[in-house]
């Protein structure tokens, strides 16, 4: 699935152009044309809720990539992941708050950037730590682990000791210019909208890039088959640590990314639920592609918001509906991952490379 | 064919939502509910009520002459889900929102200020009560922080002397609650200080979850320090599981409560475990005599006749309390010529000086400098299979040098 098929007259002649990121012209066309319309397009079009939506789409995106460089790509079996991103946000927020940043820094604006890193790094070090269970254990009894992980990071961790510094209680207030990059404070829909541009953008990149590597071949050898990768001479365990750091610091960032949404944080945001969507997220989008990741993303949330928007107009009539819509919305998510499982199980990204092949293809697909 | 023609239906469905807006005549109201959700509980029943009181205002002129267009939705208790939900608001054009959880109330603070959208929840929070923080954030209720002092005041003032070591030690404090929950710790720290000020030994905070059904643990737990009285900032079905396994284990404790783990439903679930319990509420209960309880029951029964009047709650009131006060506030502002948020704020909640709902809860008065509707706080305790008064717990009058500085927490 992973290959795509070259228009028709199209031909490599060096290894070059076969690894090249935009292998013709009209793709790169393509995408330019993509990050012109990501940078542009959509924050001239969007409003301030379509814009909230695109950053759920883009913090649900973050989130589930680490989780689909976990599954996707190494096999190990993550129900815990939000416990990463609380980690992530929970590190970024107390360095806002509490660490004596130097003077010079908070000038320059760069407090929050570098915390986003350290809480990256912070959360990927956390996620070695429920990863090490993988050394020894495989499958249902990896899925019980990185459960622990949800619980002992959120309800314990962090409820019982991280929220109670500062003394407020459990939540911990974000006043409004907290939250600064450079020169900008981040206190609009449109800010957070290109900071969630850039992340996810940025670490898409860096995670294709790693697939492309050694790294990311091992991690595909060992998901495929962790016996015959070891008689390869991969490091199994090495390299599993290694894929949970970096789902980990992916997590991380995308928590440190959300508080710039929020106003106050507290462990009810990071709840076991947020887990298992994004596992849902993966499987309909498609298990084993950063593709499926950003389809999967979008699905859940844009195809939700729509099906809420079809909802209104019959409101006038019965208003019930509206609140009844939540019931329909989570039978809907059970009844897409049953349907995805059942009749597409590679998920949206499948029809996407479908779509893309009979076009290239074209007037010779077969 | 048939599938095309869904799609079809559907799209059009999508593209008339999406160009959706309120006719001219029409004030949009938005409101945010849990129905499936943590605290679903009772927060079934207080969307219940903002739907039946929007449908009374309406029926009595709406906003001068104004229908009042509600727009409720259930977010099942989702940060994320409320914040967009917020911003769908803003999208339809509404002036002012109905809310509901603290977590979110609190996340969406710094941008209804921004916004200049009266944000009238159903969190009580203290920290939600000064307008120097949170301008925009009002409710129709006395805050939790209030709420939990007047109710350790009223357990010392009235069970405390009876009890057979008074005068010979210290009365003994313990909090029973969900850490994580923004809800349930609010007024944590508020209680606390209380139970500092009257003289308590305060013993080991138990986390309970909101989802409770088991509360052994953290009963044997509590056991150890032998509490006189427990604090239960939980929801209902989280407290009367609490309750149960207190009585069932012996702790021999009376019971205070948060307002939303204090409604008929306890006695219900908690059986015997219930009698004695204590807890501020801030209106009366359902089917209580208060001038405006008819009509309550009258709508109740009128718009939604499936729901059996037993089964309603005091939450019910405390969703009209917030429905009644906003309605009071946007009629003013609109006489004024400013129905928009900061008219509503300034030319409506804040102009209420002792407004009387007729709810059985303490009258309204809002200022430009306190969110506090009063000091004044009335106490219940559950008694021989009924909710009775036991008395209202004027804590301005009585630590009128403290009052103040007990403003946002």
């Amino acid at each position: 699935m992973s290959t795509t098929f070259l228009p028709c007259g199209e031909y490599h002649e060096n290894y070059r152009q076969d690894h090249a990121w935009w292998q013709t012209r009209f793709i790169k066309t393509k995408m330019i044309a993509l990050v012109l319309v990501l940078f542009i397009g959509i924050p001239y079009v969007a409003d301030e809720y379509w814009l909230s939506v695109c950053n759920q789409i883009g913090y649900t995106a973050l989130g589930a990539l680490g989780v689909q460089l976990l599954i996707g790509f190494c096999g190990q079996v993550t129900l815990g992941h939000a416990a990463f991103l609380a980690v992530g946000a929970y590190t970024s927020t107390l360095l806002i708050l509490e660490f004596p940043w130097p003077k010079i820094l908070l000038d320059l604006g760069l407090a929050y950037p570098l915390s986003i890193f350290v809480a990256a790094v912070a959360a990927g070090i956390w996620c070695v730590l429920f990863g090490l269970p993988s050394a020894k254990v495989k499958g249902f009894y990896l899925i019980l682990t990185t459960m622990a992980a949800q619980f002992i990071t959120v309800d314990f961790v962090i409820t019982q000791y991280i929220s109670q510094i500062g003394g407020r209680g459990q939540a911990f207030s974000l006043p409004p210019g907290t939250i600064k990059i450079g020169p900008w404070v981040i206190d609009s829909d449109l800010k957070i909208y290109y900071m969630m541009i850039v992340l996810v953008i940025v670490l898409t990149a860096a995670v294709v890039n790693l697939l492309r590597s050694r790294v990311g071949r091992a991690w595909v050898a060992i998901r495929d088959n962790d016996i015959s990768a070891e008689v390869m001479g991969i490091h199994v365990v090495q390299y599993k640590l290694f894929a949970f750091f970096v789902a980990g610091f992916i997590g991380g960032v995308a928590g440190a990314f959300w508080i710039s949404n929020l106003a106050a944080i507290s462990p009810e945001h990071f709840p076991w639920f947020w887990s298992l969507w994004l596992v849902g997220v993966i499987l309909i989008g498609g298990v084993g592609s950063i593709h499926g990741t950003i389809f999967g993303s979008i699905f859940m949330v844009v195809v939700m918001e729509l099906l809420q928007m079809a909802v209104i107009p019959l409101a006038a009539s019965y208003p019930k509906l509206l609140m009844d819509f939540l019931f329909i919305k989570e039978a809907a998510f059970g009844l897409a991952i049953c349907a995805f499982m059942i009749f597409e199980p590679n998920g949206l990204a499948y029809r996407w490379w479908q779509t893309k092949n009979y076009f290239n293809l074209w007037p010779f697909s077969y | 064919m048939r599938a095309r023609a869904l799609v079809a239906v559907m799209a059009i469905m999508v593209a008339a939502g999406w160009c959706l807006t309120a006719s001219a005549a029409e004030v949009v109201v938005g409101a945010l509910n849990d129905m499936t959700g943590a605290t679903s509980d009772v927060g079934k029943d207080y969307a219940l009520g903002i739907a039946e009181a929007v449908n009374y205002c309406n029926d009595n002129g709406g906003i001068n002459g104004k229908p009042i267009k509600l727009v409720q939705f259930d977010y099942g208790y989702r940060v994320p889900e409320a914040l967009t939900k917020y911003k769908l608001f803003k999208r339809m054009g509404a002036v002012a929102v109905q809310g509901w959880g603290t977590g979110d109330t609190e996340a969406l603070a710094p941008t209804v200020a921004a916004d200049k959208m009266p944000y009238v929840s159903a969190s009580y929070s203290g920290h939600l009560a000064d307008p120097k923080k949170t301008p925009f954030n009002l409710f129709a209720a006395t805050d939790y922080s209030s709420n939990a002092r007047a109710t350790l005041t009223a357990w010392f003032d009235t069970r405390w002397p009876k009890h057979a070591d008074f005068n010979k030690r210290k009365p003994r404090f313990a909090c029973s609650y969900m850490f994580a929950s923004p809800y349930a710790s609010a007024p944590i720290k508020a209680i606390k200080d209380q139970a500092t000020l009257l003289g308590f030994e305060i013993g080991p905070d138990q986390d309970v979850s909101l989802f409770a059904v088991d509360a052994k643990s953290q009963i044997l737990a509590l056991k150890d320090f032998k509490p006189d009285v427990v604090w239960h900032g939980n929801t209902t079905m989280s407290v009367s599981a609490t309750m149960r396994d207190a009585y069932a284990l012996g702790l021999g404790a009376d019971h205070i409560i948060n307002l939303w783990g204090f409604d008929e439903n306890l006695p219900r679930l908690a059986e015997k475990a219930a009698e004695g319990a204590m807890a501020a509420t801030v209106c009366a209960f359902y089917g209580e005599n208060t001038p405006m309880m008819p009509k309550v029951v009258e709508y109740a029964k009128k718009f939604n006749p499936g729901v059996p009047q037993e089964k309603r709650l005091i939450r019910t009131i405390q969703a009209w309390s917030n429905v009644l006060a906003l309605w009071e506030a946007m009629k003013r502002a609109d006489k004024a010529g400013a129905l928009n948020g900061e008219g509503i704020l300034t030319k409506g909640f804040q102009t209420m000086r002792e407004f009387e709902l007729g709810l059985g809860g303490a009258s309204l008065t809002y200022t430009d400098t306190d969110h506090r509707i009063s000091g004044k706080v009335p106490v219940y305790e559950y008694k021989n299979g009924k909710f009775q008064r036991v008395e209202v717990v004027d804590l301005k009058g009585r630590w009128p040098d403290k009052w103040q500085s007990w403003l946002g927490w």
